[in-house]
């Protein structure tokens, strides 16, 4: 209602017809940064999407490998972090997979979707005692998940309900009316 | 042949020339074309159309693929204007990048820059206080600087003939030390900021906290409309450009206001390398650019110039501009050009939190703070150090997720926002004291791409900005306590001068020619066809936002001019 009222509003201003320009086409997943190959095999991406996946499932709600959190954090990693935090970052998914196949004879992608929330819960827990040196892999790989999915159009538009032109701005607004939204 | 020459220097010839088109470039241009003048406007960067040169305006944020943050190759090549809040990649493609434009530190100053047609008034912050006499009266009574040439009487008609055509919303206040003026509607302060609002009355007799006055439309009026402007949707996306034109830019509102006249002309790409001084007619007559891609230098002639390339590059220009009558730069025959450069101080912060009004929060966004005018030394000197400090303040409730747990359980979490307490936070804006030390200079050999000087920056801080940053933070804490907020942080980023973008002085106004460049008009005193209206004119900086006074000056001086064109004075 309030986008309506404030697109009608932008059209007034440029003299009555709205066509938006070329570039304000929205980015999908499928547009992404093409350097996501150079960091980590065919392979590693699909573990990832698994891994991301088993953090933030699909329920009935989009999870997090439906909404490319996955594509998103090699983006980031390739375009927006240092050499080192790529190795690492890189290194901890070659090293989880192995750790897997010793201890189940498979491949995380193959198993269940059961033992893959175990062997995460387990890695949680066994990063909660250890110091943030010993294990940098996998607190950084929950964070940038939940940093993609919190970010995604999803859950920004759907769940939260970002608007681009609130046209408005209530100071004192009541919390029941807020949770409503 | 004699023929061809010319035309030629016909075709480059015009009534006046403004040379950058940003906050007051733009307010020069609007008033000599409104006034008849054919003038050329000279951009040293690229052309930005209202609306359709606004790349990211209309984007979301999940269509940004660093949802913000921008690559770290360019942070890497580009330090200092990555230390910029607005450089994010919503916007950093309006920002000058280090790499382009070097420049020399003697001591560390972020020069933060935007070339295009707009300048920084693309990106500006947009809050718009008018100055008091409390300003334009400190140096004369406090003995620093020298005595401004004007006072409140002089500028108040003209801060009124820029808001009501800027579009200024304010909330009128009646405090002295912060004249009200023509305001469209006020932007509202939260529950929270109204709370602490009168606390701080309660507390204090001299201290307020009020909504800023800033350069948005909140209620547009006919005069807006015929600017093609709209009323703010309130986005807050403003460092992007507003397709609205919901917040003052000159994109928006000045230069197609000029151009409707029919006698703009701009010319983006031009590089200013100096003002053209003419020995036999004792005055000004052109100016001399370099074509940022060609490289070819062009002459381009008026009767009259405004000096508009924002304050630091307008320092350059004018150093750079020698002859045999202004060896040392134009209009330095006093020798202070650019000295006494000055900035605002913005190295303090203290935030806190505060656990009431639990039971509402903030709907829709706000593109402007609370604000708090100055209250140290305002009516007589009652401190160790000179001068004082506004602060913003503003409140907003937190949100965030439990992070708990690994797949359904955690996407559960994530999905339910709750609400923290209210977080309070302030910034410091305070009053730097212009110094004959604090210095602007070519450097001797260095030169940018196109063969100009590079600068060097000789700016840094002094006893009283330290002992400033103590008291700010000593009473915005204690205001903080006194109205009940926990967990009280102050602290002193230590930031170099210049990411409070206020930058200011250098060829100061004066009534001496002896110890200023500008008279009361922001005339050259020794060269009256030659005004600068921007940043480098200003005598002190008070501590007020400076657009406005920017435009004002502007507006006003050019109103001079085309009398004194008319009266054949210049």
């Amino acid at each position: 209602m309030k986008r309506r009222t404030a697109l009608k509003s932008l059209a007034l201003v440029l003299g009555g017809t709205l066509s938006l320009p070329a570039w304000a086409n929205a980015w999908n997943a499928d547009t992404l940064s093409g350097n996501l190959n150079q960091l980590v095999s065919p392979d590693q991406q699909a573990l990832l999407a698994e891994i991301v996946e088993t953090i933030i499932p699909a329920t009935n709600t989009p999870g997090a490998k439906d909404l490319g959190v996955h594509r998103f954090i090699l983006t980031m990693l390739a375009d927006c972090y240092e050499k080192s935090a790529q190795n690492r970052f890189v290194e901890g998914l070659t090293e989880l997979d192995e750790t897997v196949k010793a201890h189940y004879g498979k491949s995380f992608v193959t198993c269940s979707p059961a033992q893959r929330l175990e062997i995460l819960k387990a890695r949680e827990e066994a990063a909660k005692i250890l110091p943030p040196e010993k294990e940098p892999f996998f607190p950084f790989l929950k964070n940038i998940t939940i940093q993609g999915y919190l970010n995604s159009e999803y859950v920004m538009r759907e769940v939260y309900k970002y608007e681009l032109v609130p046209g408005r701005y209530n100071g004192c607004f009541p919390v029941t009316a807020s949770a409503k939204k | 042949m004699a023929n061809l020459n010319t035309d030629s220097i016909k075709n480059r010839t015009y009534d006046a020339i403004v040379i950058g088109s940003g906050i007051s470039g733009g307010w020069a241009a609007k008033e000599l074309t409104g006034k008849g003048l054919k003038t050329l406007v000279l951009e040293r960067g690229r052309d930005v159309k209202h609306v359709t040169d606004y790349p990211t305006t209309f984007k979301n944020p999940w269509e940004f693929e660093h949802r913000g943050q921008v690559p770290l190759e360019i942070t890497k090549a580009n330090p200092i204007i990555s230390r910029c809040y607005a450089f994010r990649e919503d916007a950093m493609h309006f920002f000058v990048k280090d790499q382009e434009h070097p420049y020399v530190q003697e001591k560390p100053f972020d020069w933060i820059r935007g070339y295009q047609v707009g300048g920084k008034s693309l990106l500006w912050a947009r809050h718009t206080q008018r100055w008091s006499d409390f300003d334009f009266e400190g140096p004369a009574r406090d003995g620093f600087a020298v005595d401004w040439p004007i006072r409140y009487k002089d500028i108040a008609p003209w801060y009124s003939y820029v808001e009501k055509f800027a579009g200024i919303s304010g909330n009128k206040d009646g405090l002295p030390e912060l004249p009200d003026g023509d305001f469209l509607p006020p932007l509202e302060l939260n529950c929270v900021e109204k709370y602490f609002k009168e606390q701080v009355k309660s507390k204090y007799s001299d201290r307020h906290v009020i909504i800023s006055r800033c350069a948005h439309l909140t209620e547009p009026q006919a005069i807006h409309h015929q600017q093609g402007r709209g009323k703010c949707q309130n986005r807050v996306l403003c460092q992007r450009g507003c397709p609205y034109g919901g917040y003052f830019s000159s994109n928006a509102s000045t230069l197609p206001w000029a151009a409707k006249t029919g006698n703009l002309t701009m010319r983006p790409q031009a590089m200013v390398q100096s003002i053209i001084y003419d020995d036999q007619k004792g005055k000004a007559t052109g100016v001399r650019i370099i074509d940022a891609i060609t490289k070819e230098a062009i002459e381009f002639y008026a009767p009259v110039i405004f000096v508009n390339a924002a304050a630091i590059n307008t320092n350059l220009i004018l150093l750079n501009s020698t002859s045999s009558r202004f060896p040392n730069g134009l209009g330095n025959d006093s020798g202070v050009l650019g000295k006494y450069v000055a900035f605002h101080n913005y190295r303090a912060r203290v935030s806190g939190s505060y656990d009431g009004f639990l039971d509402t929060t903030t709907d829709g966004r706000r593109p402007t703070s609370g604000y708090i005018p100055r209250f140290r030394n305002v009516f007589k000197q009652e401190t160790d150090f000179l001068r004082g400090y506004a602060a913003g303040f503003s409140a907003n409730r937190g949100q965030y997720q439990s992070r708990t747990g690994l797949g359904a359980e955690l996407k559960e979490n994530l999905l339910i926002p709750k609400l923290g307490n209210w977080n309070v936070g302030s910034h410091m804006m305070g009053e730097t004291i212009p110094k004959e030390t604090n210095t602007l200079s070519l450097d001797p050999t260095l030169k940018d791409e196109w063969g100009i000087p590079q600068l060097r920056f000789n700016i840094g801080y002094d006893d009283n900005d330290e002992k400033m940053v103590k008291d700010y933070l000593e009473q915005i804490s204690d205001m903080f306590t006194k109205a009940g907020f926990k967990n009280i942080t102050a602290s002193d980023s230590k930031q170099a001068p210049g990411l409070d973008i206020h930058e200011m002085g250098g060829a100061r106004m004066g009534k001496d020619p002896k110890t200023s460049i500008l008279n009361g008009w922001n005339q050259m005193h020794a060269c009256k066809n030659v005004f600068v209206t921007d940043g480098a004119c200003m005598t002190s900086t008070a501590t007020q936002n400076p657009s406005l006074t920017y435009m004002a000056l502007t507006a006003r001086a050019a109103d001079y001019a085309v009398k004194e064109l008319k009266k054949r004075n210049i």
